[in-house]
C-alpha cells in the first residue's frame, strides 16, 4: 500500500469514528441531560420544565413520614443556603441507611403538572456520603 | 513537635523551590556542576517529608487529639489498624500521603540505572520539572491543607472514622489511587525533560527508562478503581459497582489516558514512531491525575461524595492549566525529523492507534460530561447535567469496540496482512456465534456485541498462548496478554451482570417465599446479636433453585455505637461463578416482617476476577526489556498485541 493511500485511510477512519462518536454523544445529550438544581432554583422555574430533574438539598427536621403502604418516605427538602425554601418530596422505594433529618440528599424525578402545592415524585433518593468531611469540620 | 513537623514541610518547600531554581540557572548557564547537590536536596526533602509523615502517624496511633486532623478522623474506640489508615481519611492527610509517595518514587528512580545513563542536561530538566511538582504539593500542604493544625484545648475524644470506611476494601482504595497518580509523575516529568534537552538518540529513550514506573502506577490505579467498585458492591448495599458518579469518573480519566499511552508507546519502542504523541499523552496522564483530585476536592461538581471545598480547588486548577499549557508548548516546539510514517490502518500499528483513539475519545467524553453542570451554565440559565444513562449509552459501545479491536489485533502483522487466517477466522467465528446467541436470547444488541467480543478475546488469547511458543517465553508479551485476558473477562462480566441482572425490593412476613428468576428465597428467621462496636439484626433466607438447595443468605443491619440513629446494611451474597445471589436487609417492622433488596447477578464475579488479573499480570512485564527495538519482523512478537 502506498504511503499516501495509507494516510488517507487513517483520515477516513478518523472521520467515521468521530462521526459515530459524535452521533452517540449527540443522542446522549439530547435524551439524557437533565437540570441539576438546588431547591431554590427549582422553585424559581415553571413546573413544566421540572419533568425530569436532579435536585440537591437538605432534609428538613420537620415532616418526615414513612409511607403506609410499602417502603418509602415523604419529607420536606430545604434549600442548602435558604432553609426557608422547601419542596415536598415523595419517594417510593428503599430508603438509604444514612437518610435522616439534616443530611444532604440528591433526588431524581419530576414535579407533577399543576398547582403550587404539588409534591415532587422522586424516582431515586441518594444521600451524600455521610458526615465527617471538610465542610463540617470547618464549621466545628 | 507538631510545629516542627510543619516546619519540616516548610523547609521541604524551600528546598524544592531553591533547587528547582538552581536547575533552571544551570541550564541557562549551560553547566551541570550543581547536579549532585540537586540530587542530594531531593533526598533531604524526602527525608523531611518522611519525618513529618511519621509524626502524623505517631499522633494518629497515640490518640493525640490536639491535632485537628487526628480528632476529626479517629476516636478512642478505633482499632490500631484503622487509626493508622486514618492517615489518608481526610484531605490534608491524603495530600501528604500523595506528595510523600511521589517523593519516594523520585528517590527510587534516581537510584535506577536508567536514570544514571541520562545526560546531565536531561537530568537537570527532569529535576526542574519534578521539583516544581514537589513544590506545588508542599505549597498546598503548608498553605491550604495543613495536616498539623492544632486545637487548644485538645478534645477528650475524636469524632471517629466513618463506619463505611471501616472496611478493608475501602481502606486500601484511596492509597492505591494516590500511588497510581503519584507514580505517573516520574514518566511525565522525564518525557518533558528529554524533549527539552533534545536527548533522543543520544541516551536511552524516556518511555523505556520510566516504563517500570508507568506500569507500576498503572497497576496501582487499576487496583484502586477495581477495589472501589468491589467495595461499593459489597459494602454500600445498593447492589451495583459503578454509578458514573463524578468521583468515579475522575479516577477513570487518568486510567484511560495512561492506557492510551501504553498502546502508543508500544509503537514508539518497537517501531520508532509517534514520539510526539507519546510525550503529550504521558504528560496529560500526569496532569489528569491532578485534575481527578481537583474534581474530587474542589466541590466544582455536586457529587454523591460530598468532600466539600477544602480550599485547594483554585490552586489545583491554576497548576493544571499552567502545566497543560507547558505540555502543549513543549510538544509543539519539539520536533524529531527522522520519524517514520505509520503503517496502514489494517496493521497491528493501525489497530494500536485505533485503540488509543477510542480510549482518548472515552476520556474526553467522560471529562466533558462530568463537567457539564459547569460548562452548561455558560449558555443555559440553570446547570444541566447528565444521567448515568448517558454514560451507558455512549461509553459502553466504545468499550465493546475496544474488545472487538482487541480480539482481531493479535492476528495482524505489524506492517499489515493477516498472520494466521484460520486462527483469525476461528476468533471471529466465536464472536459471531456468542453475539448471535445472546442477541437471540435477550435482544440487546450492544450487550450481545460486548459478550461476543469478550468471548472472542478470551478464545483468541487461549489460542495464542497454546499455539505460539515464543509468546509464552516472552515475559513482556505474557504480561500484556494477561492484562488483556483480564479485560476480556471483565467485559464479559459487565456485559452479563449489567443488563441481565434481576432485582426486586420486597416486604415479606416470616416464612414467606419470594421468587426471583429461577430462585426461591424463603425468609425463615430473624436474629439479634452484637459485634465489635456495633449491634445487629440479621435475617436468614434459605435459597433454593427449582427445589434444590443453593445456600443461606444472612444480610444484617448494624447500629454502630459512635454513629447512633444511623443503621448500616451489611449485604450478604452466595458466591457463584455463574449467578451470584445478593441480599440487603433494609428494615424490619414490629411483627418481624422484613424489607429486603434481593438480586441475582449473572457472571458478576468475573468482573473481580478479570480486574484482579489486570492488576497482577503487569508484574511480569515490570523489568525493562534488554533489547528495545526490533525493526522489521512479525515473528518473535514482544510487548503488547
Amino acid at each position: 500500500m502506498s504511503k499516501k493511500n495509507g494516510k488517507s485511510l487513517y483520515l477516513v477512519a478518523l472521520a467515521l469514528f468521530l462521526g459515530g462518536v459524535g452521533y452517540l454523544v449527540f443522542s446522549g445529550f439530547s435524551q439524557n441531560s437533565v437540570y441539576f438544581l438546588n431547591v431554590s432554583e427549582a422553585l424559581a422555574m415553571p413546573s413544566e420544565k421540572l419533568q425530569s430533574i436532579r435536585m440537591f438539598g437538605t432534609v428538613a427536621t420537620q415532616g418526615i413520614a414513612k409511607l403506609d403502604d410499602g417502603p418509602g418516605v415523604r419529607f420536606l427538602l430545604e434549600d442548602k443556603d435558604n432553609p426557608g425554601q422547601t419542596v415536598r418530596v415523595m419517594y417510593r422505594g428503599a430508603v438509604p441507611d444514612t437518610f435522616k433529618e439534616g443530611v444532604e440528599v440528591i433526588v431524581e424525578g419530576g414535579m407533577p403538572q399543576g398547582g403550587a402545592a404539588a409534591e415532587f415524585r422522586a424516582k431515586t433518593l441518594m444521600t451524600k456520603c455521610p458526615s465527617k468531611y471538610e465542610k463540617e469540620n470547618r464549621k466545628g | 513537635m507538631h510545629l516542627s513537623a510543619y516546619l519540616l514541610l516548610v523547609a521541604s518547600l524551600l528546598f524544592a523551590l531553591f533547587f528547582a531554581g538552581a536547575a533552571a540557572a544551570q541550564l541557562w548557564q549551560g553547566r551541570s556542576t550543581a547536579l549532585p547537590w540537586i540530587e542530594k536536596a531531593h533526598l533531604m526533602l524526602t527525608g523531611f517529608m518522611t519525618l513529618s509523615s511519621v509524626v502524623l502517624l505517631h499522633a494518629l496511633v497515640n490518640f493525640d487529639f490536639s491535632l485537628v486532623y487526628v480528632a476529626s478522623y479517629t476516636d478512642r474506640a478505633l482499632p490500631l489498624f484503622y487509626r493508622m489508615t486514618a492517615f489518608w481519611a481526610g484531605q490534608a492527610g491524603s495530600m501528604l500521603f500523595w506528595g510523600w509517595s511521589v517523593a519516594l518514587f523520585g528517590v527510587i528512580f534516581a537510584l535506577t540505572g536508567g536514570y544514571r545513563e541520562l545526560s546531565p542536561q536531561t537530568k537537570l530538566w527532569y529535576w526542574l520539572f519534578f521539583l516544581s511538582v514537589m513544590a506545588f504539593f508542599l505549597l498546598i500542604l503548608t498553605a491550604w491543607s495543613n495536616p498539623f493544625l492544632t486545637a487548644a484545648p485538645a478534645p477528650a475524644d475524636g469524632n471517629g472514622l466513618n463506619p463505611l470506611l471501616q472496611n478493608p476494601g475501602m481502606i486500601f482504595h484511596p492509597p492505591l489511587l494516590f500511588l497510581g497518580y503519584g507514580g505517573f509523575a516520574i514518566p511525565g516529568c522525564l518525557a518533558l525533560a528529554q524533549a527539552m534537552s533534545n536527548g533522543y538518540g543520544r541516551e536511552g529513550a524516556w518511555a523505556g527508562i520510566s516504563r517500570p514506573f508507568t506500569l507500576t502506577a498503572w497497576l496501582f490505579l487499576t487496583a484502586g478503581i477495581v477495589l472501589g467498585g468491589w467495595w461499593s458492591y459489597m459494602e454500600l448495599g445498593w447492589g451495583g459497582y459503578w454509578a458514573w458518579d463524578p468521583v468515579e469518573n475522575a479516577s477513570l480519566i487518568p486510567w484511560l489516558v495512561s492506557t492510551a499511552f501504553l498502546h502508543t508507546s508500544v509503537i514508539e519502542s518497537r517501531r520508532g514512531k509517534l514520539h510526539r504523541v507519546n510525550i503529550l499523552l504521558m504528560a496529560l496522564t500526569t496532569i489528569s491525575a491532578f485534575f481527578a483530585t481537583y474534581l474530587v476536592r474542589s466541590g466544582v461538581v455536586d457529587s454523591l461524595h460530598a468532600f466539600g471545598d477544602g480550599g485547594v480547588g483554585r490552586p489545583l486548577l491554576i497548576f493544571i492549566l499552567a502545566s497543560t499549557a507547558l505540555t502543549v508548548a513543549v510538544t509543539l516546539i519539539w520536533r524529531k525529523d527522522d520519524a517514520k510514517p505509520l503503517s496502514g490502518i489494517d496493521s497491528r500499528e493501525g489497530f494500536l492507534v485505533l485503540v488509543a483513539w477510542v480510549l482518548l475519545a472515552l476520556s474526553a467524553i467522560i471529562l466533558v460530561a462530568t463537567m457539564w453542570p459547569v460548562f452548561s451554565k455558560f449558555w443555559v440559565e440553570k446547570p444541566m447535567g447528565l444521567e448515568p444513562a448517558f454514560y451507558n449509552r455512549v461509553c459502553l459501545p466504545l468499550f465493546a469496540g475496544i474488545a472487538v479491536l482487541l480480539s482481531i489485533c493479535p492476528w495482524l502483522g505489524w506492517k499489515g496482512g493477516v498472520r494466521s487466517m484460520p486462527k483469525l477466522l476461528a476468533v471471529l467465528g466465536v464472536m459471531a456465534a456468542v453475539t448471535a446467541m445472546t442477541w437471540y436470547t435477550y435482544r440487546m444488541p450492544m450487550a450481545a456485541l460486548g459478550a461476543g467480543a469478550g468471548a472472542a478475546c478470551v478464545a483468541g488469547i487461549i489460542i495464542l498462548l497454546t499455539t505460539e511458543a515464543h509468546v509464552r517465553r516472552n515475559n513482556a508479551s505474557l504480561a500484556a496478554h494477561g492484562v488483556h485476558l483480564g479485560l476480556a473477562l471483565m467485559v464479559l462480566g459487565v456485559a452479563f451482570s449489567g443488563p441481565y441482572k434481576l432485582e426486586q425490593e420486597v416486604e415479606i412476613p416470616r416464612d414467606a417465599t419470594v421468587k426471583l428468576g429461577k430462585y426461591d428465597l424463603r425468609y425463615v428467621n430473624l436474629y439479634e446479636g452484637e459485634g465489635a462496636g456495633y449491634i445487629f439484626i440479621e435475617a436468614e433466607l434459605n435459597v433454593t433453585r427449582e427445589g434444590a438447595p443453593v445456600g443461606v443468605l444472612s444480610p444484617q443491619r448494624r447500629l454502630y455505637a459512635k454513629f447512633d440513629r444511623q443503621a448500616y446494611a451489611e449485604a450478604a451474597t452466595i458466591f457463584g461463578l455463574g449467578d451470584e445471589l445478593y441480599a440487603t436487609l433494609l428494615g424490619v417492622d414490629a411483627e418481624g416482617a422484613a424489607t429486603l433488596k434481593i438480586s441475582v447477578n449473572p457472571l458478576v464475579n468475573w468482573v473481580w476476577i478479570g480486574g484482579t488479573l489486570m492488576c497482577i499480570a503487569p508484574f511480569l512485564g515490570l523489568r525493562r526489556p534488554s533489547s528495545s527495538r526490533d525493526e522489521d519482523d512479525d515473528t518473535g512478537d514482544g510487548q503488547e498485541a
